[in-house]
């Protein structure tokens, strides 16, 4: 007997959207998200490419769909803890973790964020930037509830005492549920290498050295900084930036010796919107190769050159130095196509990072009981015939746990898509 | 923790400070030192230049004595760390060169077996003595002093394609700690001091020398700390060459790593040690700053 | 280039993407402009052996191994130009440094010698004499790998 219901781990674009499809032909969906809200990396993004398009602009609306679809139930702030049966019949264990806030009562009117004494590093802007114990991760969060963040919290009781709905519920306990569906879907996303572990470049040493999505929050309207895009070191706005490409990806030293698809062409939607924010502001690429593969991202990359004056270095630097009394940065590289050996300044280096599996993607591999491949991705049961299957009959898996493909965004809702027609094929096997 | 003691060319002729301060803070800390015979030089930069096959069998032939004596080698240099390691690795790892290496150490009577092991200072204090008995044996901690540490290339980088990435080598900078001085980050800290180019391109050497200096210089330490001859001389000597030819004075004082330790560890350096300084140690001496 | 990865330490050189990381860190090729180790990489990938091994170009290298830590493709540049040189010293190409630390090498076992009034200090400070080396030893070895002619012949 085939259980007409099927479980999504994964909230990003990926889940959302393999959640629509399935919902719409009726099939009952609970999709678990590990964080507070559903959205997922494509949340945190500032513009897509090559289109521009506002990234929330474009999520937002499914994720209210997912919320509002009768047959998707969203289990935000939960994990999946155990899983047994087989492809028809799986049992699977959730955890719901207490975000001490009754999601039933809350409104989301934020009054009990204001008065919260606590204020603590914020993930979802890459810790750039500040949010308080009890807190919505970001304005367009779905389910539209806050989160009390306990191993920060005071328990002062103040949200309590303001809280017009009476929601907050500091006592409350995790709940397990137990959830029968019949097929299940992987869609955890990845994590950034953590670019430290190059001391070359001066990640976590150098605060005018950040990652890719640091800038995007920087430069979001919803980030850390209203969306100015200023130093971190004094505020100011830089004159001179620059991308590094390759920053952990092909790279054998720490066994990412793929290429992660997608930085050369986001690197060059990022440089644009830099120009757009800050038009005498020169922008710098290095790279190794320029994979701008597929419609529209050569000609993303030729605008850059002609129409914004965006510089594409062919090196990839040797070290970042800063100048220590105007945290300026010193890019030392050899201009490959000169064959000169050249030193630069810059106030704002942007690194590209690997794209690497989720530091949990192991563990809930081993819940599952499906394989990896040798850098941590979810291994297809066949990378050509049978790409979005994992290595257990009825779990699939799609988007950027199982590693680099085109990597971008339609990709990962084509893979959705995929996952979803595959989920019904089990679910009609019943 | 007995180790064969294998000296190298240029502190016995060089640098005696070092040898001495080495003989009396091993056995203190609980390392024997039992001294090679008849090793010859290492084969460094310039021998591994000429050709493979010498440089194996030159460094294997050391590793054999070590082997017959059954004890791992202790060394205190990093360019006899590098090449002593690299070969005994490769010879373990490659039973094709092995077989060859061993076709020529025949003809002097030698044969590698790959029974030994090849550890620096840094790798003995840190893994047989080990930072908290290290702290134990301190008597005087360095509190106050800044230092720069010079882990020196051979001592980190081929480690690394030999036995895998590791990250940053902080296993130094630890040991130095534990002293109770500070050390103080610079830029290009794992730069090279410039030493193997020491009497074959010497305007070389010194400019890369210099570039060290200029750095720990922004960094505002009270001495160098190195655990390497060759970084103590492109640094010690090294700072009077470059006054003759750049016109330009650093005044960093430089000190062996084990000197650093025997201060610490209430051990008084000898005038003779001191004066054999070319750049003075007094200042930092007199008083503890 | 074949060469070049037949030999045990130029391996590496067949995984040269040309990324120019290794001169983008090497600190002599900051100081001349000269010594580039992607270009010295790409010179030998070309065949250019007769620009690089009868030229000085191997020899301004530290052997500092800072291109072999940075590079991301397993090229190994530091042994790759321990190959290169062991090919240019093949064709007698061999600075005045280098044939001076190997004689000294073949005379006495050692590279750095002591001088009299080392051996003085030591015995006044009661160190122990200096090991002899096993300087005859290093001599046979030394013919065995036909590096003994090739010196005294400079």
């Amino acid at each position: 007997m085939t259980e007409p219901a099927v479980l999504i781990i994964g909230g990003g674009i990926s889940g959302i959207q393999a959640s629509l499809d399935l919902a719409s032909r009726g099939i009952k969906v609970y999709l678990v998200e590990k964080s507070p809200s559903i959205g997922g990396r494509m949340a945190q993004l500032d513009k897509t490419f090559p289109t521009l398009d506002c990234s929330i602009c474009i999520l937002a609306p499914k994720m209210i769909e997912c919320s509002h679809h009768s047959d998707i139930q969203l289990l935000t702030y939960s994990e999946v803890k155990e899983v047994s049966g087989s492809a028809g019949d799986f049992t699977v264990k959730v955890l719901r973790k207490p975000r001490y806030v009754d999601e039933k009562k809350c409104t989301g009117c934020g009054i009990c964020i204001e008065h919260c004494p606590v204020e603590v590093p914020n993930e979802f802007d890459e810790k750039l930037g500040m949010r308080k114990a009890i807190y919505m991760p970001f304005p367009q969060a779905v389910p539209r509830v806050v989160t009390v963040d306990k191993d920060n919290c005071l328990e002062c009781g103040l949200c309590e005492s303001v809280c017009q709905a009476k929601a907050v519920d500091l006592g409350q306990e995790p709940e397990e549920v137990s959830l029968k569906v019949g097929a299940i879907v992987v869609a955890v996303g990845f994590d950034l290498f953590n670019p430290s572990e190059i001391p070359a470049y001066g990640y976590g040493r150098y605060k005018n050295v950040i990652t890719a999505l640091e800038l995007e929050r920087l430069l979001c309207a919803s980030g850390p900084t209203g969306g100015h895009l200023v130093r971190l070191s004094d505020g100011r706005i830089p004159k001179k930036i620059a991308f590094v490409q390759c920053v952990g990806s092909r790279d054998i030293r720490f066994g990412n010796t793929y290429c992660s698809s997608i930085c050369c062409k986001y690197s060059a939607k990022d440089a644009v919107l830099v120009k757009e924010h800050h038009p005498d502001a020169h922008v710098s690429i290095f790279y190794i190769d320029l994979r701008a593969f597929g419609r529209g991202f050569q000609e993303f990359i030729n605008r850059a050159k002609s129409e914004f004056g965006i510089r594409f270095i062919r090196a990839s630097p040797g070290e970042i130095i800063e100048e220590h009394a105007t945290k300026n940065l010193s890019i030392w590289y050899e201009d490959t196509v000169a064959g000169s050996i050249e030193k630069l300044v810059f106030d704002l280096v942007v690194l590209c990072p690997a794209l690497v599996p989720r530091t949990d993607a192991k563990e809930l591999a081993k819940v599952l009981g499906i394989e990896v491949d040798k850098y941590g991705f979810f291994r297809a049961s066949d990378n050509i015939t049978s790409p979005v299957d994992t290595t257990v009959p009825g779990i699939f898996a799609c988007g950027y746990c199982l590693g680099p493909k085109t990597g971008d965004i339609p990709d990962s809702i084509m893979q959705g898509s995929a996952t979803a027609a595959r989920v019904a094929e089990v679910l009609m096997e019943g | 923790m007995k180790y064969a003691f294998f000296l190298g060319c240029l502190i016995p002729a060089r640098e005696l400070s070092y040898e001495t301060s080495v003989r009396k803070v091993l056995p203190a800390l609980g390392i024997q030192l039992v001294d090679m015979k008849g090793t010859n030089c290492c084969a460094p930069f310039s021998i591994q230049s000429l050709n493979y096959a010498s440089w194996l069998a030159l460094a294997a032939r050391n590793l054999c004595i070590a082997e017959e004596m059954g004890l791992d080698i202790l060394t205190l240099c990093n360019d006899c760390y590098e090449s002593l390691l690299m070969v005994n690795t490769i010879l373990k790892q490659n039973t094709k060169l092995k077989n060859r290496v061993n076709e020529i150490l025949s003809e002097v009577g030698k044969e590698f077996k790959g029974k030994t092991d090849v550890k620096h200072l840094v790798d003995v204090l840190y893994e047989d003595v080990g930072v908290d008995k290290l702290k134990n044996a301190v008597k005087e901690p360095l509190t106050k002093m800044r230092v720069a540490t010079q882990p020196g290339c051979h001592l980190t980088k081929p480690k690394r394609l030999h036995l895998g990435f590791i990250k940053e080598f902080g296993a130094f900078d630890e040991l130095v700690r534990a002293t109770g001085a500070e050390t103080v980050d610079y830029d290009r800290r794992e730069m090279c001091c410039g030493g193997p180019l020491r009497d074959i391109n010497d305007e070389l050497s010194r400019s890369v020398a210099r570039q060290k200096l200029m750095d720990i210089k922004n960094a505002d330490v009270h001495s160098i700390v190195t655990v390497c001859p060759f970084c103590f001389l492109q640094f010690d000597l090294g700072q009077l060459e470059i006054k003759r030819h750049f016109k330009e004075e650093y005044n960093l004082p430089v000190l062996h790593f084990v000197e650093l330790l025997r201060m610490a560890m209430g051990m008084k350096l000898e005038d003779w040690e001191i004066n054999s300084h070319r750049i003075p140690i007094s200042g930092i001496l007199k008083g503890r700053l | 280039m074949r060469t070049v990865a037949n030999t045990p330490r130029g391996r590496g050189i067949l995984s040269c993407i040309q990324c120019g990381r290794c001169s983008g860190s090497c600190p002599i090729a900051r100081l001349v402009t000269e010594h580039n180790p992607r270009r010295l990489m790409e010179m030998v990938i070309l065949g250019l052996r007769s620009e690089v091994l009868p030229q000085g170009l191997p020899w301004y290298c530290l052997s500092c191994f800072t291109c072999l830590d940075r590079c991301p493709q397993g090229g190994d540049v530091g042994e790759v130009m321990f190959a290169i040189r062991n090919l240019a010293v093949k064709e007698g190409n061999i600075p005045a440094g280098v044939v001076a630390q190997a004689r000294s090498l073949m005379e006495t076992g050692r590279v750095v010698n002591p001088v009299r009034s080392i051996l003085d200090k030591r015995e006044s400070l009661g160190l122990a004499e200096i090991a002899p080396t096993g300087v005859e030893d290093v001599q046979k070895i030394l013919k065995i790998t036909a590096l003994d002619k090739l010196i005294r012949s400079r």
